[in-house]
């Protein structure tokens, strides 16, 4: 394996440039197989298929002279990065879109958990993403974040968001506003979030507030 | 003369309403709040806090976004001087010196000097704005669709011309850009363009998401990949007046950043950019002994400074009166008039003046609350920047998730945001910049819509572009600029000056 990368970058000498026009050329080509079904038209009327073909062609053209250049030119190396931090932030951002209202995707229906589960899912699974994470503090900052952004998004500039779950939502008695029980509940999460942070000094503790 | 006075008056009978004075206020102080992050730019604070301008009147969203904009470039300089992090590529100059300063128990100084130095250029900026939107818009009136079309070949020529890096690679980006601005239904046949023959994507790639992707998901990956390196001066802060010394050091270097910023930051591509590095490079020439800069020279903050914040208020310019966004937060502007319904161009200063001279004189204003709110609270800020990473990035996270989630109340908008992350994260790991990605598509719909017009008007013949006098001279200076950058000296030349 070792010898094998010592040879490749005798002839490659530019490697990032080498996985550039790779990139740009496959680009290029999904773009052309996706219009290849749409009328060019002429100049004089053009048809919805001319501007998107005559860039796809243009990129896959700057593709092909990166590729070469990678062999002629030398320049940086292609960095290893892990990507196992990219996929658990993205795996958050999926997290989120799921909980935060039903959705449909094909015949499964997520259900709608709303922004008071929604938010900390994503913090605490994007937070993992960091080679240092720690999950301690992890839920203490999505317990301490989630009635900020509940008070700024929902309370005060009353973004159409859907708050908490929508089962929850008949459990809480009739004569209650829907603001003052956003309220209570995230006052209740400072709390918690406060204690969790006292009590999570002591190393005792600790486990405690986490399996929480 | 007199219109000129009556047009800022109006101006400012609009920007000192309470309503409007608030929003600044508040724009500049969220926008320093998030801008004085590392690692956080302009460009990913204003994408983060577009949403909360949502609900406000035309005018108050743009004088709360300038806001915003102003606070994060400003926020920017604060954690280059401090943290030695610059958020973008506009303050990496200040670094330099500005953090060689800090180190040495001045910092104070060396923020007190930006502030002032940025609020000079600032006003001088806003009366430059003042002064040219009137007879510039009056020239963009007389543009028709060929016009318009090469104007913006030359924006982006010009953005390629004088961004840092390879001039393919960035060509390369701005044609991806155009190529996703036209994915969606087609206005004129109504085809469905490259849209998997999904339904969310028929209305095309919403602006928002693609710049919250690029600009904070994307880069929270590539910050995760790189290992933390922080260096939080330690040092007190100093005294936050400068002295009569650094004050008689200062004033010359602003002068002419202020006159260098004013006059790059109106280049249709993005000029202001090069500002700094001008400016730096002037007053290292002027000096009578170089060898102190790059070792906490003030002048070397105090002239890149205000050339910055010069080159970023007049470059509102080619936006306001012409309608064509000069860098990617230009583009972002562009994307928050649509949402309000105003569409940006020479039309917006006759049809609308109250919101046109309205967000100039908020400008100056927003520039006074700079210097008003930021140097008291340096302590805040300092305690702000102590914040490890592995806590802000996924509050920032968060923060992207529901500012998407709530511009269209969409799910699978956020999904997006996580696709085109991981997209414009390989890209970047192959070394493209993103900046000329979101450029092109942000013009790209532009100049296919008049394009199209061109060639209807010209009967189908492409030589329209070369026989109308006015879009010809706009090609030719394009392609100079172009020829010239390609030719190995030039180049050496510009790469020399970024690397400086």
């Amino acid at each position: 394996m070792t010898s094998r990368l010592k040879h490749n970058t005798k002839w490659l000498m530019a490697p990032q440039n080498f996985a550039g026009g790779i990139a740009l050329v496959s680009i290029a080509a999904m773009a052309l197989w996706l219009t290849r079904d749409l009328d060019p038209g002429t100049l004089s009327a053009m048809g919805s298929g001319m501007l998107p073909r005559i860039l796809a062609w243009a990129v896959g053209l700057c593709g092909v002279a990166l590729f070469v250049s990678a062999f002629l030119k030398s320049g940086e190396r292609l960095e290893r990065g892990n990507l196992q931090g990219p996929l658990l932030i993205i795996l958050a951002i999926f997290a989120f879109s799921a909980t935060i209202r039903p959705l449909t995707i094909g015949p499964v229906t997520t259900p709608g958990l709303g922004l008071i589960v929604a938010v900390p899912l994503s913090i605490i699974i994007g937070g993992m993403a960091s080679a240092e994470a720690r999950i301690h503090e992890l839920v203490v900052l999505s317990l301490g974040l989630t009635p900020c952004c509940m008070f700024v998004f929902c309370d005060m500039l009353n973004l159409p968001i859907p708050v908490f779950p929508q089962a929850a939502i008949e459990i809480f008695p009739d004569g209650w506003s829907a603001k003052s029980i956003l309220r209570i509940s995230a006052l209740v999460m400072i709390a918690a979030a406060v204690a969790i942070f006292y009590t999570g000094r002591q190393p005792g503790l600790a486990d405690r507030g986490e399996s929480e | 003369m007199e219109t000129f006075l009556s047009n800022l008056s109006l101006g400012f009978s609009v920007a000192l309403g309470l309503q409007n004075l608030g929003l600044a206020f508040l724009g500049c102080l969220v926008g320093t709040l998030i801008g004085v992050l590392p690692g956080v730019g302009p460009v990913a604070t204003i994408a983060m806090l577009l949403p909360i301008t949502f609900n406000l009147d035309p005018t108050g969203s743009l004088i709360m976004l300038a806001g915003i904009y102003y606070g994060a470039q400003y926020g920017g300089s604060t954690t280059a001087i401090l943290v030695n992090i610059p958020g973008e590529a506009t303050s990496v100059v200040t670094a330099i010196d500005g953090h060689e300063m800090a180190k040495k128990g001045r910092a104070g100084a060396a923020l007190a000097v930006a502030a002032l130095g940025s609020f000079f250029a600032g006003s001088v900026a806003t009366l430059v704005i003042a002064a040219l939107g009137a007879p510039l818009t009056r020239v963009a009136l007389m543009f028709g669709a060929t016009e318009y079309f090469s104007l913006m070949i030359m924006g982006l020529v010009l953005a390629v011309v004088l961004a840092g890096g390879s001039v393919l690679k960035a060509v390369a980006m701005i044609l991806v850009g155009i190529l996703l601005s036209t994915v969606g239904t087609d206005l004129e046949t109504g085809d469905e363009r490259m849209t998997f023959g999904l339904i969310f994507l028929s209305d095309g790639i919403d602006f928002a998401v693609l710049a919250m992707a690029i600009f904070g998901v994307a880069e929270i990956m590539r910050n995760l990949a790189q290992p933390e390196s922080r260096d939080v001066v330690r040092k007190p802060i100093g005294r936050l007046l400068p002295n009569r010394e650094e004050l008689r050091q200062s004033w010359a270097p602003v002068l002419r950043g202020t006159l260098m910023g004013s006059i790059l930051g109106i280049l249709p591509g993005n000029g202001a950019v090069l500002a700094p590095f001008a400016s730096y490079a002037m007053e290292k020439k002027l000096a009578q002994d170089p060898s102190r800069f790059g070792k906490g020279a003030i002048e070397g903050v105090a002239g890149p400074e205000s050339a910055n914040n010069a080159g970023a208020q007049t470059s509102f310019i080619p936006l306001l009166t012409l309608g064509i966004p000069g860098n990617a937060v230009m583009a972002l502007m562009v994307g928050a008039m649509t949402i309000q319904g105003i569409i940006p161009g020479p039309q917006v200063m006759t049809g609308n003046p109250s919101l046109f001279w309205g967000m100039i004189a908020s400008m100056w204003v927003g520039n006074l609350m700079l210097l008003v709110i930021n140097l008291p609270m340096v302590g805040l800020w300092v305690r702000l920047l102590k914040v490890p990473y592995r806590l802000m990035f996924p509050a920032i996270l968060a923060f992207c998730c529901i500012g998407i989630y709530s511009i269209n109340s969409l799910p699978t908008d956020v999904m997006f945001i996580g696709l085109f992350g991981l997209v414009g994260y390989l890209l970047i790991k192959c070394g493209f910049e993103p900046a000329p990605l979101l450029l092109g598509f942000v013009l790209g719909k532009l100049m296919e819509e008049n394009m199209r017009r061109a060639l209807i008007l010209s009967r189908g013949s492409l030589s329209t572009f070369i026989t109308e006098p006015i879009s010809a001279g706009l090609l030719i200076v394009s392609a100079v600029l172009l020829v010239a950058a390609i030719i190995p000296n030039v180049r050496k030349g510009r790469d020399e000056m970024f690397v400086e």
